[in-house]
């Protein structure tokens, strides 16, 4: 009984401390935001802000469904999202709270809202597409001048990858992006949830991964730039980091990002406040600080990746919004998939797959 | 004593860097013998022991084993055992093992090992402790089975490094007698290392008492005793009056010490010689020396002094005279009397007198 | 009258209770401990292990729900996932490979660290704190940093290779890095310290005077090493050889940081199947079978040690 009193005191002596010096929680991508940004944040709200980052959705979506994980704004990528929400994680956006709302990019809600119904749970905060980066040196050396590095034929094709093997490649360390892609080469629908078209894709892997040097999701960045290896397959945003690292060292590497011409997957990283956050007040204050044009325009200019915020471009920087490779044309963003998440049993047969892939066993 | 020594040390010196352990030492031991070295710790006769056995290498000199040099031969080839002070049983091993690990390590047939390993523990009366381990046994157990570990293979030479130095006292007075009875029995020769005079007398045949390096006397418990051949045995064995003075020969092998001025010189026979004048020093046992409240008569020396102290050790009564020379002298006397009866206490006057034979005149 | 003898009643009463409570509490603490750091665990992921994956928070099925009892909740567990283990052949393998993966390199930290151990014991007195505090050291600095230093060490271009390369040992760099090589270098490296130190403590205790016995009675340098130093030192070597093994099995870090995509071990599956596959169920089933692939071989040594002692008394 006196044990009970003591804990609600307690209880009540805790929430005192956090009312009286109040924060926000934001758990983000490694590398991906421009810090000047949060220091701007606490300035103009007066809000503690604790920054935490992570490197795979796994490991955020692990703490999220374990509940009690003290953050009040994550960033999960959209088909992770998708189940998230159906298992109840996120708290849906009071949008009267958003006074920059209006400034959403209508192009990138209608898609999301495909994982996220009216787009009720998030906002997105980047996106981009899954592709090739090449380093145009070597890969033509291996390959001649009409090498393949905007098709999948470069990655997918053994005869290529036999000759790239020599200088090499590294693919993302992740079923979900490296499934729809073998499954697009194929000419099958990326989202086949069909375990005969899933054993083709991981059939194609299978092919040329003596000639994989290793999976990983950020290794190849710094492998890239520094000319360690001739191709990744990996995101975007990564691999024109890659790029601007290897042209400020101007160490005569040169690389070059194209999403492959068979059809790219299209993902998106989306803004959400988990149920039980803390400080869903504070949560909502610091999403709407992001949507504010020129913030969003300044994490963008730094971090090469494109944002769902139509009010910002105009304060984008050229060589981010005039690239094609960050900002696709249009005729370019038809030609992308979004990946639905995986049924719980596909999901099984999937990452069994990779695990073959990876080890063969 | 005729016949061929077993160990022979030839002009053997030992240094561990500095130091000198052991100092050009020239040393022979026959067989059947039991022979004790005895000394203070640091005197060298460990590491004596320890070339015996292998252990240590000589820095120079010679060391024969029966006629061969063993110098060059390893511990493991040597027809030498050794019994360690700590005993150094394997606590893994029951006593059993522990005995027959010597006589595995020779290949011997398991028939003969289980005969020989009976035999041992017959010898020191340890057949019911055969399947335990040493730390399930006591002390003085312990003591026989690793008497009986290092007699296993009948060795030429049995090496006892303060054998007894764990045991209490009482133990150790009977195993004093065993050892010296298991010594009888086997017919091997022993060389114990102690620094406990009264074990080196009771047990052993001959002995050699060391000091820094260096043999000072070999012979005979009692001819240490009686006869020793330097200030130093003297002191170190038993309880003795040292009386300095100058040497004046009277004739017939008898001398007279002056030791005092103006004291009458003391009278004392001796078989060596002394030049005029040298300076020597009468030793003299306790118990050498009689008490008494009147001057006897016949007595060769007499002195007189007051009873400075008594110690009592039961069967004996130690006396401490003082002399009016400030100098003090020991006699000791038997309590053949209940103590309520003895016949002087402190402050007493009394008269100290010995013959003329009762003590030795050793030069400096 | 009567009340008095009351009061002495009650005297005695109250003795024995706080006897009681004394003697209680004296047994029962350990097991509280064990109850509380191992057994609850333990049975958190044994009904988890029985439950089944759901969209849900926590993401698996039945949740214990007061209304509704125990029997209902119990009715809803079954041993589905165990059987999955059992289908397929990934797991096995992946338990096998690390069965072999953890007894190699304990064997190898063995062969490494016994040596070092000896030295140790036989080096001067006054050096030992130092030479402990050596081996101690490196668990100032984070493991995380230790094992991506041996990146730097292994990789083609690290400093292995490199001194390879210039020394003529080899014509082009050694892949070593990403192989199940690396994983040994890591392992050994990490847990080297667990095996020194309870060696060095059996080999410090012994009496130098035992090998010098041993040599008396017969015994060459080599064979009074194998007929006393190490039985001797035994007790070291298998709690050592546990302290290695156990987390070896179990090893995940390494693994993921120093081998290569095809160094198949149970720790990766685990990981897999909690993060990846989100299936908390089977990722507990893999985790129980882990134990119990532990603690049998623990029990198994307990037992056979108690034998051993009965047998002596």
């Amino acid at each position: 009984m006196t044990l009970k009193t003591v804990t609600i005191v307690s209880a009540i002596a805790l929430s005192t401390v956090a009312a009286t010096a109040e924060e926000v929680r934001v758990y983000n991508w490694s590398d991906y935001i421009d810090e000047e940004l949060l220091a701007k944040f606490e300035d103009e709200t007066g809000i503690d802000l604790i920054y935490d980052v992570f490197d795979s959705n796994e490991l955020l979506e692990t703490k999220m469904l374990a509940g009690g994980s003290g953050y009040d704004v994550v960033v999960p990528t959209g088909s992770f999202l998708q189940r998230q929400i159906q298992a109840g994680v996120f708290m849906p956006l009071d949008k009267d709270k958003l006074s920059n709302f209006d400034n959403v990019w209508d192009v990138i809600q209608d898609r999301t809202a495909r994982f996220d119904p009216e787009n009720a749970y998030s906002i997105n905060y980047m996106w981009g597409t899954t592709g090739i980066g090449a380093n145009i040196g070597k890969v033509t050396e291996a390959l001649g001048d009409d090498a393949p590095i905007d098709s999948l034929e470069l990655v997918f094709n053994p005869a290529n990858m036999e000759k790239l093997g020599e200088c090499g490649v590294h693919f993302l360390d992740a079923p979900d992006e490296m499934m729809p892609a073998a499954l697009t080469y194929l000419d099958l629908d990326p989202n086949s949830h069909d375990k005969d078209d899933l054993e083709k894709a991981a059939g194609v892997l299978e092919a040329v991964r003596p000639y994989i040097q290793k999976f990983h999701s950020s290794e190849y960045i710094n492998a890239l730039a520094n000319g360690d290896i001739c191709v990744a397959f990996g995101w975007s945003g990564d691999i024109l980091q890659a790029r601007d690292r290897a042209a400020e060292a101007d160490n005569g590497v040169e690389i070059a990002y194209n999403a492959p011409s068979e059809g790219a997957l299209m993902w998106f990283d989306q803004m959400a406040i988990p149920e039980d956050a803390p400080n869903p007040e504070a949560a909502h204050k610091f999403i709407d600080f992001i949507l504010d044009a020129q913030n969003m325009a300044a994490a963008s200019n730094y971090v090469y990746y494109a944002n769902g915020n139509k009010a910002s471009q105009e304060f984008l920087a050229e060589d981010v919004i005039g690239d094609p490779a960050i900002y696709p044309t249009p005729d370019a963003l038809e030609n992308t998939y979004i990946k639905g998440p995986y049924p719980q049993k596909v999901q099984r047969v999937v990452t069994r797959l990779w695990t073959r892939v990876k080890s063969g066993t | 004593m005729a016949e061929k020594p077993l160990i022979q040390f030839r002009n053997v010196t030992k240094r561990f860097g500095d130091f000198t352990a052991i100092d050009n030492l020239t040393i022979d031991i026959f067989e059947r013998e039991f022979f004790a070295l005895l000394g203070p710790s640091g005197c060298g006769k460990t590491t004596m022991m320890r070339m015996l056995a292998g252990f240590e290498t000589p820095t120079e000199g010679e060391i024969f084993l029966a006629g061969q040099d063993i110098v060059p031969v390893p511990p493991n080839q040597r027809a030498v055992n050794m019994m360690f002070q700590s005993y150094a049983l394997f606590p893994h091993l029951s006593v059993w093992e522990n005995i027959a690990f010597g006589l595995k390590r020779e290949g011997m047939p398991k028939p003969e090992i289980n005969a020989r390993v009976e035999e041992m523990l017959r010898l020191t009366r340890l057949e019911k402790f055969a399947r335990r381990r040493p730390h399930q046994i006591s002390g003085g157990q312990r003591q026989r089975v690793a008497l009986a570990r290092s007699l296993a293979k009948a060795p030429k030479l049995l090496l006892l490094d303060e054998p007894l130095g764990a045991l209490d006292r009482k133990l150790r007075e009977e195993t004093q007698f065993e050892l010296m009875d298991i010594q009888e029995k086997t017919g091997t020769t022993f060389v114990i290392v102690t620094h406990d005079q009264e074990e080196a007398m009771t047990v052993a045949s001959r002995v050699a008492v060391m000091d820094n390096g260096q043999v000072m006397q070999v012979a005979t418990p009692a001819d240490i005793y009686e006869a020793p051949n330097s200030v130093y045995v003297a002191d170190f064995i038993g309880d003795v009056n040292l009386i300095e003075g100058k040497v004046s020969a009277t004739g017939d092998g008898t001398f007279a010490l002056h030791w005092r001025d103006g004291a009458e010189p003391l009278r004392v026979k001796s078989p060596t010689g002394f030049a005029e004048g040298q300076t020597a020093h009468l030793a003299i046992r306790p118990e050498k020396v009689t008490i008494s409240a009147e001057r006897p008569a016949e007595a060769a020396n007499a002195v007189q002094g007051k009873v400075l102290d008594i110690a009592y050790l039961g069967n004996l009564s130690t006396y401490h005279v003082e002399l009016p020379t400030g100098d003090i002298i020991k006699a000791q006397t038997a309590n053949t009397r209940r103590i309520s009866r003895r016949d002087y206490t402190w402050e007493d006057t009394v008269w100290l007198s010995w013959t003329a034979t009762g003590g030795v005149l050793l030069a400096n | 009258m009567g009340r008095h003898r009351l009061a002495v009643l009650d005297g005695h009463w109250r003795r024995l209770v706080g006897e009681l409570m004394r003697r209680f509490l004296l047994i029962a603490i350990p097991y509280i401990w064990l109850l509380a750091l191992f057994l609850v665990p333990f049975v958190i992921v044994l009904k988890i292990s029985l439950s089944d994956a759901a969209i849900a928070r926590p993401p698996y099925f039945p949740q214990f729900d007061w209304a509704e009892g125990i029997r209902a909740f119990i009715a809803e567990l079954d041993f589905e996932n165990f059987l999955w283990l059992v289908e397929d052949d990934l797991y096995w393998k992946a338990y096998l490979s690390s069965l072999r993966i953890a007894l190699t390199s304990t064997a190898l930290t063995l062969i490494v660290g016994y040596p070092i151990a000896y030295g140790m014991a036989r080096a001067p007195e006054e050096w030992r704190p130092t030479l402990m505090m050596l081996v101690i050291l490196p668990f100032w600095t984070s493991f995380l940093i230790r094992v991506y230093a041996w990146k730097g060490i292994l990789s083609n271009e690290g400093f292995l290779n490199q001194f390879l390369l210039w020394s003529g040992l080899a014509s082009e760099p050694l892949q070593i890095l990403n192989t199940t090589t690396a994983v040994y270098i890591g392992i050994v490296y990490t847990y080297l310290p667990f095996m020194i130190l309870p060696i060095y403590a059996a080999l410090e205790r012994m009496d130098d005077s035992l090998i010098e016995a041993a040599e008396d009675l017969g015994c060459s340098r080599l064979s009074a090493f194998w007929l006393v130093t190490i039985p001797l030192s035994k007790g070291g070597i298998i709690a050592g050889c546990f302290l290695v093994f156990i987390p070896a099995m179990g090893e995940f870090v390494i693994p993921s940081l120093l081998g290569g995509s095809d160094t198949l071990m149970i720790g990766k599956v685990l990981w897999e199947e909690f993060f990846s596959n989100r299936d908390w169920p089977v990722a507990s089933a893999v985790a129980v079978i882990l134990l119990l692939i532990l603690v049998v071989p623990i029990v198994l040594f307990q037992r056979n040690q108690q034998k051993e002692q009965e047998s002596e008394e």
